[in-house]
């Protein structure tokens, strides 16, 4: 039955509104369920195109040899260009493209500019996260048993490099790092392991 | 693996005998916890931030009056006011006698502000800004709290977990100075104790009205006050003979029955007040 006319534009605007409802509700399913929404999860553009891979899985460069503060405080820190001059003072590139990127780096050296990397991994400003410890407890050997997030055992203790793939994933393979490349870093995965490991779960731990 | 931290009750003894009004725990604790700078007129309007402000009372007539100065910070209530109201559990009490607010999870509500007695809990009516130039200065240890949140005194939470990491970090005995085994160093090494850990107000006391330790603590500062509030022991200047007249115990608002773990010292007066009308 066709609606009457008065009861055209009643129906008309239901229509109207149930669209745009749906569209509210899909954007909302997407966003929740894509992780990160809408490309947010995207590599930034950083200003030298720095290869993990070449760096962590050919010639074996330890995480915390530019990672400097990662055991000793709570940000994991970007090297200074002076870290990078330590090897590329004397060792160049093997391509020519891995060349003008060396390049970068002494020109930024020679002329005391810093390089801005773009961060990866941020965490909300009200989340305090300790490097420091982490790596502690992984590394730690008295504890004979850690747990990872989905509760995996962890029975050999890791070294520094090992317990950075916990969180971060495989990033020696990896030539360009992505947010989220290994887990998500929200809270529930933080609960998780803590709750894994019983270790404190009161939410001064990390907010403040 | 157990974690050290249910053994940790924290709590303050305020001496007025001792406090001269000087704002200084005011000035620090506005620099520690990065709160908003108090205009005229947020004044005005009632909705100055002071996780803790000296409360100035006039006691006597006039050519012959006296200042009084009480401390007034977040009482930390065993049985607080502000708990049971929130929708949302963002305030709450953990293991270690702290009266917990959680800025990401408050949704703005204002029960708790409220119900609370002793007026310690404050919101964020506008986003906080600075001046470019004070930018810097922000504590990067505590959260900027968004416009809508609710917050209050934490006892320097940040402070707390920073000595935490400290004691990890050096793997040396807070107090005594003694090295810790590394069998013993872990991530849940929580043995803090006084004198580790203070908060910024307690630190910047000039004349240390402000005490704050562990109430569990058996060699601590504060136990003997704790137990003498609680009824534990008489009263200890005039051990055995009990006379309210000379213990200088008490807490806030103790009618309402919200437990505090703050304790106030009685003002001492040399030579009181002459209040007889002339």
């Amino acid at each position: 039955m066709m609606p009457s006319g008065k009861m055209l534009p009643l129906v008309v605007a239901g229509g109207v509104v149930t669209v745009i409802l749906g569209f509210v509700v899909v954007v909302l399913l997407i966003s929740w369920f894509s992780n990160p929404p809408f490309g947010l999860g995207n590599a930034p553009a950083q200003p030298v195109a720095f290869p993990h891979t070449v760096h962590v899985a050919e010639n074996n460069i330890q995480c915390e040899f530019c990672h400097r503060n990662v055991t000793k405080g709570e940000a994991a820190t970007v090297p200074a260009v002076e870290t990078c001059l330590f090897c590329h003072k004397d060792i160049d590139g093997a391509t020519v493209t891995a060349q003008a990127e060396i390049d970068k780096v002494r020109t930024a050296f020679e002329t005391d500019q810093p390089i801005n990397w773009e961060r990866v991994h941020r965490l909300p400003d009200h989340v305090r996260f300790i490097h420091e410890s982490h790596i502690r407890y992984f590394t730690d050997e008295t504890t004979p048993v850690k747990y990872g997030i989905n509760g995996e055992e962890i029975t050999q203790s890791p070294d520094v490099a090992q317990t950075c793939t916990i969180c971060h994933g495989d990033i020696a393979n990896k030539t360009v790092v992505k947010p989220k490349a290994g887990q998500s870093l929200k809270m529930g995965t933080c609960l998780d392991c803590h709750r894994n490991n019983d270790v404190p779960t009161d939410c001064t731990v990390c907010h403040k | 693996m157990v974690t050290q931290r249910e053994n940790h009750k924290w709590g303050m003894v305020v001496d007025l005998d001792r406090c001269t009004g000087c704002q200084a725990c005011v000035v620090a604790c506005q620099a520690e916890n990065n709160i908003p700078i108090n205009t005229q007129s947020y004044f005005q309007q009632r909705r100055a931030y002071e996780w803790i402000r000296i409360e100035r009372y006039w006691e006597g007539e006039f050519p012959n009056v006296k200042a009084r100065f009480i401390p007034i910070l977040c009482q930390h209530c065993e049985n607080a006011p502000c708990e049971p109201v929130c929708p949302v559990f963002a305030t709450y009490h953990n293991d270690e006698g702290l009266n917990v607010q959680v800025y990401n999870r408050c949704i703005g509500t204002r029960y708790c502000s409220v119900n609370c007695p002793y007026t310690v809990r404050f919101f964020n009516f506008w986003q906080p800004q600075w001046p470019d130039r004070f930018r810097n200065q922000l504590n990067p240890d505590v959260t900027v709290r968004t416009r809508g949140v609710m917050e209050k005194c934490t006892f320097c939470v940040q402070r707390l977990r920073r000595g935490e990491v400290n004691v990890e970090r050096r793997g040396l005995e807070p107090l005594t100075g003694e090295r810790i085994p590394v069998a013993d160093r872990k991530l849940n090494y929580r043995q803090m104790k006084e004198g580790n850990y203070m908060p910024a107000c307690v630190q910047a006391c000039p004349t240390n009205a402000l005490q704050f330790a562990d109430q569990h603590d058996e060699t601590g500062p504060v136990k003997a006050i704790f137990e003498e509030a609680n009824g534990q022991i008489e009263t200890r200047e005039h051990g055995g003979h009990v006379d309210e007249a000379h213990t200088r115990v008490y807490r806030l608002f103790e009618e309402v029955g919200t437990k505090p773990n703050l304790i106030y010292l009685k003002k001492v007066d040399a030579f009181p007040v002459d209040k007889r009308p002339r």
